[in-house]
């Protein structure tokens, strides 16, 4: 049996290729994904996986986390559903937007357009982890101060490709930012602002 | 009972004493000699570190235990009837719970993306599985996606110019005739879709007869009252109805109803017997939840030598969608007050998805229209656009803001001399100009029927609470209530704690037409000073002081030198909080300008060999009644002015004219502007008393997003030397123009 087909009535779209085609390219280099992540469930490459759920460990904001997945789950999926964290937002879910994106492995990736099984192995960091123990990021406290947001929906996405640009470049220059968050859309039109709390931080504003 | 005070209104130069009666009971209005504390201030948006980290909770991060995922299918074709709907196969697939018709077999489809059926499963991949075994047959109809060519559409030439002919009109004829300056043309806008980034849908729970909605919507009230009608009416036991909605990605008009995703969300979970949860997704959102509507315009229209306008002669055409309403446009008024003028105008249906109201609907295709007339009898007359709008303009607030905006944008200097040549000191290849244009809004707010409330509570803990029901879509209510409670309590912002978006809280209206702080502010108001006089009874039996001197400030509660710290204050209050409902009293009839005032600049950049248009620069002046919190105030400036941008330059929907698709349904293809696109922008806020409620507080949501396309369109005109008539201006327009000016 394969993988039922994604979103026939609505349109082929790319995405739903993709989904339908990795069934095989998991069964084929799970095994140098899962050897780096530990867990033994896809180190076998006969083991066939899916359709239906099976268990992955992912990396997630530094801790081993394990969640139910079938072959064609997103990695944003994985972590808003499974995971439960909320922060990532699926606003187009087709790389069109940035609200989803997080960290891979330290490179800014819109995680609606990851499978979650390919990003076995590899660190996952999300906007949660800017404010994890109570420790909130100067980044995120001067999107505040500047108000840099309005309805807030594409924020963590904006937070997180900042905060990649800050990582990257140290202090960046207005061009450089603009280059850099140009995968993420804000329709309230909070640009401007989000270029000041990037300059701030950059500039060592704590607030 | 009312009263009568006098205060000092108006702004600058322009304040003036004015006596203005006022509601019997309520807390003295403010004027520009009440000296504010946080009023006007920079204070950060409450929830904006709740934003900011990713904790705050939408609609679409609702996860509760049980919960299904639901998925509507919808109609392939865009007119016909549905004629066959089989579901037996789809329902004893793994994992589905529910599924509910939406359409009766021989009902009429209307669009591509008519509800037809609604399936939940346990997951959204085994939903979209169901969906896909669902079987419906439909018969198909010719149909027309295409509002132009309807039969009743006006008769255009090759290049779009009505020459269907005009009424007689004995006062614009005469005017026409005599005028030193005449022009006729027609303008045309496109379909903008709202795009906000939340997506329309809700979760839905039945606890017995009880239902609990989390809904992404801008009208929490007109929501619940919505699904307990739609609910009852199909034969559901309904009982008490709520609505959730704390945070809110984003509506700009197209969520005041629960729609056909929220009837089926509940009836899903009824049938169901568990949670559900239904989000569109981003195709379903551009094509499926309306949109600003497109829009044929043509003017004609005369001027005297000295810049006067003299005659202005309208007729409009509305696109629509299946339900043929909801196009219509509104022009600038404000210049004509001495012209000879006449307006009609005409929706017409087509085979889509409808129109809804979006941000100033009718206003920004109107403006547009309207101030690129205007700049091109200007340019006919030899005269300064400027100066033809400060000719024409009787508004004094707007009169100030020509002005201070001309300066500051250094107008004259910017003003390319020989529009379609390269500016002093430019590459051959750049052709530069700046072009300004009107705002204009009403947003007083109003009482409400009944009227809005707001609860104030202050507790022994020294903590206070402001609550309203309605909702935050970003525009900043919650910052609202927290600003105006401190300061009536004389307390820091961060001692208040808010709520909204749940409809168990005092009503308040639905967030459109810039009516949520004019109208909610002075209940705000008004629930704080009535606590604050409970609490004052406390502190003057405590003190030995009369209750009258009790004052509140700087977090210090008392008279002279004997004072109480707020908290300590509050410890009189006992286990049982003061709780204060204020109330929304009517308009006080007297106000110093019944509306919001504004006005923006742009400056482009043309690339004459590519025909791409770049923004440079942008300056907004806005007006706004009382500034409550200006961060806030400014970023909705701000926001518009993008949008605005978005309008002139990108944003279309696209439709396939056989099969009545849209082609760009998805944030790919539907242009809206991103970083990349930006230009410097500045935004001045102005302050003007106008007296009409106890805060004088008026809306901002709308009168920013009047102006921007106007003033980007005005700006290409005066860099390329040609009127761009037809938005959006992408480069294929441009370069047409460019070509044809060249040739002419």
């Amino acid at each position: 049996m394969s993988v039922p087909p994604d979103d026939v009535s609505r349109g082929f779209s790319r995405r739903s290729f993709l989904k339908g085609a990795s069934v095989a390219a998991v069964a084929t280099s799970g095994a140098a994904a899962s050897a780096a992540a530990g867990p033994a469930r896809l180190a076998d490459e006969a083991t066939r996986i899916g359709p239906g759920e099976h268990e992955v460990e992912l990396q997630l904001n530094g801790a081993p986390t394990k969640v139910l997945v079938e072959t064609r789950t997103t990695l944003l999926d994985a972590i808003r559903e499974r995971a439960g964290l909320t922060g990532a937002k699926k606003v187009c879910d087709r790389g069109g937007c940035g609200a989803c994106t997080v960290l891979v492995d330290g490179e800014v990736t819109k995680s609606c357009m990851m499978l979650a099984m390919d990003a076995v192995g590899s660190a996952i960091t999300t906007v949660e982890q800017l404010s994890a123990d109570g420790e909130v990021h100067p980044l995120v406290r001067n999107f505040v101060a500047c108000d840099a947001m309005q309805c807030g929906f594409c924020t963590p996405g904006m937070v997180m490709a900042s905060y990649a640009c800050l990582q990257r470049r140290g202090k960046p220059t207005r061009e450089q930012v603009q280059r850099d968050l140009s995968g993420n859309v804000c329709r309230c039109g909070t640009y401007g602002r989000i270029f000041e709390a990037i300059q701030r931080t950059a500039q060592g504003g704590g607030r | 009972m009312n009263g009568e005070v006098e205060l000092k209104l108006g702004f600058g130069n322009h304040a003036e004493k004015r006596k203005v009666t006022v509601p019997d009971g309520d807390a003295p209005a403010w004027d520009l000699d009440t000296r504010l504390r946080v009023v006007g201030s920079d204070a950060d948006r409450v929830d904006g570190l709740a934003k900011a980290t990713g904790r705050a909770k939408y609609t679409w991060d609702v996860q509760l235990p049980g919960m299904q995922h639901a998925l509507i299918l919808r109609s392939p074709v865009a007119r016909g009837r549905l004629v066959k709907l089989q579901y037996d196969t789809a329902r004893a697939m793994p994992g589905v719970s529910a599924i509910v018709r939406l359409k009766d077999d021989g009902a009429k489809v209307r669009f591509v993306g008519d509800e037809v059926a609604a399936v939940a499963a346990a997951t959204l991949a085994q939903a979209r599985d169901a969906l896909d075994a669902i079987v419906a047959e439909y018969e198909v109809e010719a149909h027309n996606v295409e509002y132009l060519d309807h039969p009743d559409a006006p008769v255009r030439d090759d290049t779009g110019h009505v020459i269907d002919p005009w009424q007689a009109h004995e006062g614009i004829d005469e005017a026409m005739a005599g005028a030193a300056v005449t022009h006729d043309a027609t303008y045309r806008t496109e379909v903008q879709t709202h795009s906000s980034l939340e997506t329309h849908g809700g979760v839905a729970k039945w606890d017995g007869n009880d239902l609990t909605v989390w809904c992404s919507t801008q009208a929490t009230f007109g929501v619940r009252n919505e699904l307990a009608q739609a609910m009852k009416a199909r034969g559901y036991d309904v009982g008490n109805v709520t609505v959730l909605a704390e945070f809110v990605g984003g509506g700009f008009g197209s969520k005041f109803s629960a729609g056909r995703e929220g009837y089926a969300c509940c009836a899903l979970a009824r049938e169901a017997n568990a949670p559900v949860k239904l989000m569109l997704d981003r195709f379903e959102e551009h094509t499926c939840t309306g949109n600003r509507p497109g829009a044929l315009m043509q003017l004609r229209g005369a001027m005297a030598a000295d810049g006067a306008l003299l005659a202005w002669d309208w007729r409009s055409f509305g696109g629509t969608g299946f339900n043929g309403s909801g196009g219509g446009v509104t022009f600038p008024q404000h210049y004509l007050d001495n012209a000879q003028r006449r307006s009609s105008h005409r929706d017409l249906p087509a085979d889509t998805d409808p129109a809804r109201p979006m941000r100033a609907p009718g206003w920004p295709q109107g403006y547009f229209a309207g101030e690129l007339f205007l700049d091109e009898l200007a340019a006919k007359a030899g005269l300064d656009p400027l100066e033809v709008r400060r000719t024409n303009d009787p508004q004094v607030i707007r009169g100030e803001q020509w002005l201070m905006a001309a300066e500051r944008f250094r107008w004259k200097a910017s003003r390319n001399p020989k529009p379609g040549s390269p500016m002093p000191g430019d590459d051959a290849r750049w052709l530069r100009g700046v072009g300004c244009a009107s705002a204009r809004w009403g947003g007083m707010g109003s009482p409400g029927r009944p009227a809005h409330g707001i609860t104030c509570r202050i507790h022994q803990d020294g903590t206070v609470e402001s609550r309203s029901g309605s909702q935050d879509v970003g525009t900043g209510l919650k910052t609202v209530l927290a600003v105006l409670t401190a300061e009536e309590l004389g307390i820091p912002v961060d001692r208040v704690r808010v709520a909204v978006g749940d409809t168990r809280d005092p009503s308040g209206p639905a967030a459109g037409g810039s009516t949520v702080t004019p109208s909610l502010s002075p209940a705000v108001r008004h629930a704080a000073w009535l606590a604050k006089q409970q609490l004052a009874d406390l502190v003057a039996q405590r003190l030995g002081i009369p209750k009258e001197q009790v004052t509140f400030a700087d977090g210090k509660v008392g008279a002279g030198d004997r004072q109480l710290d707020f908290a300590t204050a509050c410890k009189l209050i006992g286990p049982n909080p003061i709780e204060a409902r204020g109330q929304r009293f009517p308009n006080n009839s007297t106000a110093f300008n019944q509306g919001v005032c504004g006005c923006q600049f742009a400056e482009v950049l043309v690339d004459s060999w590519t025909g791409l248009v770049r923004v440079t620069r942008m300056l907004a002046i806005q007006d706004c009644g009382l500034v409550i919190a200006k961060k806030l105030a400014e970023s909705q400036v701000l926001g518009a002015m993008i949008q605005g941008m978005g309008y002139a330059l990108h944003e279309q929907r696209i439709l396939d004219r056989r099969s009545g698709r849209m082609l760009n349904g998805d944030f790919l293809r539907y242009k809206v502007p991103g970083p990349a696109d930006m230009p410097e922008m500045e935004v001045l806020m102005m302050t003007v008393a106008n007296g009409h409620t106890n805060t004088g507080a008026a809306g901002v949501g709308e009168a920013p997003s009047v102006a921007a396309p106007a003033a980007i369109a005005n700006a290409v005109f005066n860099a390329t030397g040609v009127a761009l008539r037809h938005l959006p201006i992408t480069p294929d327009k441009v370069l047409a123009g460019l070509a044809q000016r060249r040739g002419s």
